[in-house]
């Protein structure tokens, strides 16, 4: 799936803003990014139910969308799963999954093999005479997928599957829905907010902000080398500060000097970063940060706010001076709350880079 | 338009989210053309012949109809002697009917939807009935039970003290009221399906006791109940059957008659009755216009998808269940009961309010009459044919036409387009159906028109036209609600998944819609049969429909007949209803049946 320059007004609002795109067959790409970044207006113009205002969208090398060109949904060969399942409320669950095959030449013997399978496969047999309003959010989505991967497609559309879902259940259902679609063999593009579904999920991320894509890369590439201060941010940081000076060393690391330990120098590799721009700050991701009893020799010193067991250990919120409030700092052994403590910063997690960068530079 | 005003309650009833943005670019060539098309007919449906009759209340001479081509000597006639009394009594009866109407119908609808009152399904379904039923019926019946020797006296009840209250304002004011219930209960049973337990509950769980937490959660169907109160006011000031039937033979004029007479007698004074006609819609559009913005603020969120769940409700003590129950049997009784009760004893009774006292007899001469007259009379049987011919017609035009207005007006990308043809649906819902049949007897009069456009002057196409008119209005916002509640996504899906425009409406939408289609059906063909007001200005010669001929018999003092074949019709109408809906529940899968827009819950 290839979108070339796509772009979609609603009025005087921008929703997609000159979005070029390549979807390799049988990948599962996520679309990352905030309310309102344009993901949910890309995936609607690739599924056919909007019509983008300029720009080109070919799918299996057959343009769908075009300056004079414009294929109906029902004739793109591709499936969705929505945010609110978009069940039929008046179809049985047996029902719902069989719409897709009302039009294919199967037969009807095997239609109906067809829709028994994905039942089995989706774990929810027991309910295929049941009405959606009598299954669980799971249950409904289940169905969702079931016949999604129904119409044996080979583009598969995910809007927010999972973000109606309570926690437990949208695990489960992500590795389903991972799973799913990768034995099928569809290509998938998969939307959502949530940076760790995006991260587990993908084969590669783009992430949009305000309509543009900022950045289309493998999850370890958008996480180890953010393009700019937005990616950074969605993807998760600790915490950020403003940097006092920023010397370049090799290998496009930066010798960085910060306001609150004008003694110690951290490294960090700089994202399009120019010694001298007084916007430059420096971020640090969770992964990167470690805490160490107060007496250590390695860290600079810092003051418990608040901590929280996770299962695994503990996530501490830690402050640094006034300056930086690092969060989702783990530990195995447990601070208490206002305990002096030293942290220390790994540098591959660390990065300088303007403060202010939102867009695709 | 008042006969067959069912609309008001649909665009309160399910008001729906805010429905997803759509491309204006996909959209736009069809639209244009569709728009323009829409914008024809109701231009020539609506616009022009209620305009152009308006304007001889300023203007005569426009369409000779004076010498003046500017004057306000009709306006202040209009508000002097016998037609002011009647505006200024069409005006204090409707403010009080609407709120005697909402404050009943708020308490019957609380009662049915968030109690564990018995039978509650029955008085849901007896609200419809009274939808049906027509203001001139509910007279005929009121009458024919109260009168000295009436029904009442027949089965040995004495009501003479009640005969002098009822036929007098009193006697209107209870005969509107019970019309305006309906509306009322429905748009209110709206706003309380939106108000959920978890209002109260907060309420209570943070200290209130039972009456603040009233006063607490009564905001949040305020909406509602001003909407009841706009609508109930504009049905009340539109109805023309009991202004016919009881205003006029009590001496108390309404504004309605007034606008008839204006016109019936001769001379006709057509800047009269403009002005008049004038007076309503200006009275009306307020309350309904106000109706629109509230419903449009308070977003509802009942949404017609797999995830809809019913509410809770409070569960009564055996006494206290009794007691409510047997309230609103009463009030049930008062308002439907009556009417039918009187006018089922008035056609069965012969000699009834004979002052001779020559004693009133069971006999079913009166239907033998009404059926096969020994005069020269008009029998019932043609008059109803051409009545049940002319519901099935205006009744399947207007289903369609009102389904592809009702998805414009919910649709979000229409811009000024749409919002005009919205505010002329909601104009056109206060245009009662008096002022509609004067203003096409006008209009289409016109030399202009008969030559160069359309000669159905005094012909049934243009009394089917007016019909159609006048249920359109109603129906479209009857239907808006349902549609507008109906998921986009679940179109999205079907088109994602393969099917085609056609396919996608209907394997998804139809189903949904299949109730409120029928509904909308019966219920545009049962006030089409029952229309008093258009059926009695446009009829052309010799083909009178039903509801003609049985006020022509009761004009002529033969109300024993004229009362059978009310019972006729109402029968009809009920027998109608009941097939349909039959062959609807026999035919349709159970999915169409367990889902979407409910008639009684």
């Amino acid at each position: 799936m290839v979108v070339e320059q796509l772009c979609k007004d609603f009025g005087e609002k921008v929703a997609l803003d000159c979005v070029d795109l390549t979807v390799e067959p049988g990948s599962f790409v996520v679309l990352l990014g905030p309310s309102g970044s344009g993901k949910t207006t890309l995936l609607r113009c690739v599924a056919g139910i909007e019509r983008p205002s300029s720009g080109v969208i070919t799918i299996n090398d057959v343009c769908v969308a075009g300056p004079r060109t414009f294929v109906q949904p029902e004739k793109r060969k591709t499936a969705m799963v929505f945010q609110d399942y978009a069940l039929w409320p008046h179809l049985t669950v047996k029902k719902n999954i069989a719409f897709p095959l009302a039009m294919s030449s199967r037969s009807k013997e095997q239609k109906d093999q067809r829709v028994d399978d994905l039942l089995e496969r989706v774990g929810i047999s027991h309910l295929a005479s049941r009405y959606p309003n009598e299954l669980s959010g799971g249950e409904q989505q289940r169905v969702a997928l079931a016949r999604a991967l129904a119409a044996d497609v080979g583009l598969i559309l995910f809007d927010e599957p999972l973000s109606n879902l309570d926690a437990d259940r949208r695990e489960q259902l992500r590795i389903e829905i991972a799973t799913l679609t990768r034995e099928a063999g569809a290509t998938a593009i998969y939307i959502t907010h949530d940076q760790s579904e995006a991260f587990a999920l993908a084969d590669r991320v783009g992430v949009l902000n305000y309509g543009s894509l900022v950045q289309f890369d493998t999850p370890e590439n958008i996480y180890r080398h953010p393009k700019n201060a937005f990616v950074t941010r969605f993807t998760g940081v600790a915490g950020e500060c403003a940097v006092t000076s920023a010397t370049p060393l090799d290998d496009d690391f930066f010798d960085v000097a910060l306001p609150f330990a004008p003694s110690h120098s951290f490294k960090a590799l700089g994202i399009d970063c120019r010694a001298g721009d007084p916007s430059l700050h420096f971020f640090v991701r969770a992964s990167g940060v470690a805490l160490n009893a107060p007496g250590d020799d390695d860290g600079v010193r810092a003051e418990v706010i608040d901590v929280a067991f996770n299962g695994r250990g503990y996530e501490h919120v830690v402050k640094v001076d006034d300056q930086m409030t690092l969060t989702k700092v783990f530990s195995v052994r447990r601070f208490e709350r206002n305990a002096n403590v030293k942290v220390s910063f790994d540098s591959s997690a660390c990065f300088v880079m303007a403060a202010q960068g939102s867009r695709s530079s | 338009m008042a006969d067959v005003t069912i609309s008001t309650t649909a665009s309160a009833v399910v008001p729906g989210p805010e429905p997803r943005t759509r491309d204006r670019g996909l959209d736009k060539r069809r639209f244009s053309l569709g728009g323009t098309a829409i914008w024809i007919v109701l231009f020539f449906l609506i616009v022009a012949p209620v305009g152009c009759f308006l304007i001889l209340a300023v203007s005569p001479r426009l369409f000779q109809q004076g010498s003046q081509w500017f004057t306000l000597t009709f306006v202040r006639q209009a508000f002097t002697g016998y037609t002011g009394q009647g505006i200024f009594n069409s005006l204090w009866v409707s403010t009080l009917v609407s709120f005697l109407a909402v404050s009943t119908a708020t308490t019957i609808a609380w009662l049915v939807h968030r109690t564990n009152i018995g039978a509650r399904r029955l008085w849901s379904l007896c609200m419809w009935l009274l939808l049906l039923m027509p203001t001139w019926m509910m007279t005929l019946g009121w009458t024919d039970l109260l009168e000295p020797h009436g029904a009442a006296s027949a089965i040995g009840l004495n009501t003479s003290w009640l005969y002098g209250e009822f036929f007098g304002p009193l006697g209107i004011i209870i005969v509107l009221t019970s019309a305006a219930l309906p509306f009322a209960y429905f748009i209110v049973s709206a706003g309380l399906q939106g108000l959920g337990p978890e209002f109260e509950d907060a309420a209570r769980i943070h200290g209130a006791g039972r009456t603040r937490t009233f006063a607490t959660v009564l905001p949040i169907i305020a909406p509602a109940l001003l909407s009841a109160i706009a609508i109930s006011f504009a049905e009340t000031m539109s109805d023309f059957g009991v202004a016919f039937t009881l205003g006029y033979h009590v001496h108390f004029p309404l504004a309605t008659y007034t606008l008839f007479s204006a016109i019936s007698n001769f001379p006709a004074n057509f800047s009269v009755a403009a002005v008049i006609a004038a007076v309503l819609i200006i009275l009306t559009i307020p309350p309904i216009a106000l109706q629109s913005v509230v419903m449009r603020r308070s977003k509802s969120y009942a949404v017609l998808s797999g995830r809809t769940r019913a509410p809770r409700r409070r569960e009564f003590g055996s006494r206290s269940r009794y007691l409510s129950s047997v309230g609103v049997g009463l009030i049930v009784f008062i308002a439907l009961g009556v009417p039918i009760l009187g006018a089922v004893i008035g056609s069965f009774v012969q000699n009834l309010g004979d002052a001779t006292g020559a004693g009133a007899h069971f006999t079913l001469s009166y239907y033998s009459q009404a059926i096969h007259p020994s005069t020269v009379d008009n029998s019932l049987g043609s008059p109803l044919v051409l009545s049940n011919q002319l519901g099935l017609v205006v009744a399947t035009l207007t289903g369609v036409m009102a389904i592809v207005l009702a998805r414009r007006l919910v649709a979000s990308h229409g811009g000024w387009s749409q919002r005009i043809t919205d505010i002329l649906l909601l104009g056109s819902v206060a245009v009662p159906g008096v002022v509609l049949g004067v203003g096409y007897i006008f209009f289409y009069n016109l030399s202009f028109i008969t030559s160069h456009v359309v000669d159905i002057y005094k012909t049934l196409p243009l009394l089917m036209l007016a019909l159609i008119a006048s249920a359109l209005p109603g129906q479209t916002r009857f239907m808006a609600g349902p549609v507008s509640q109906i998921q986009p996504s679940l179109s999205e899906a079907a088109r994602v998944h393969g099917a085609g425009r056609f396919r996608t409406w209907r394997t998804t939408n139809m189903p949904l819609m299949s109730r409120v289609l029928v509904w909308g059906w019966l219920l545009t063909f049962t006030k089409t049969l029952s229309e008093l007001a258009i059926a009695q200005i446009l009829y052309p010669p010799s083909q009178e429909p039903a509801s003609v001929t049985i006020q022509s018999y009761l004009a002529n003092f033969q109300s024993g007949t004229g009362t059978a074949m009310t019972v006729l019709t109402l029968a009809e109408m009920f027998g109608v209803i009941i097939i349909a809906l039959a062959i609807y529940r026999l035919v349709t899968p159970e999915g169409w049946r367990r889902t979407g827009w409910s008639v009684v819950k």
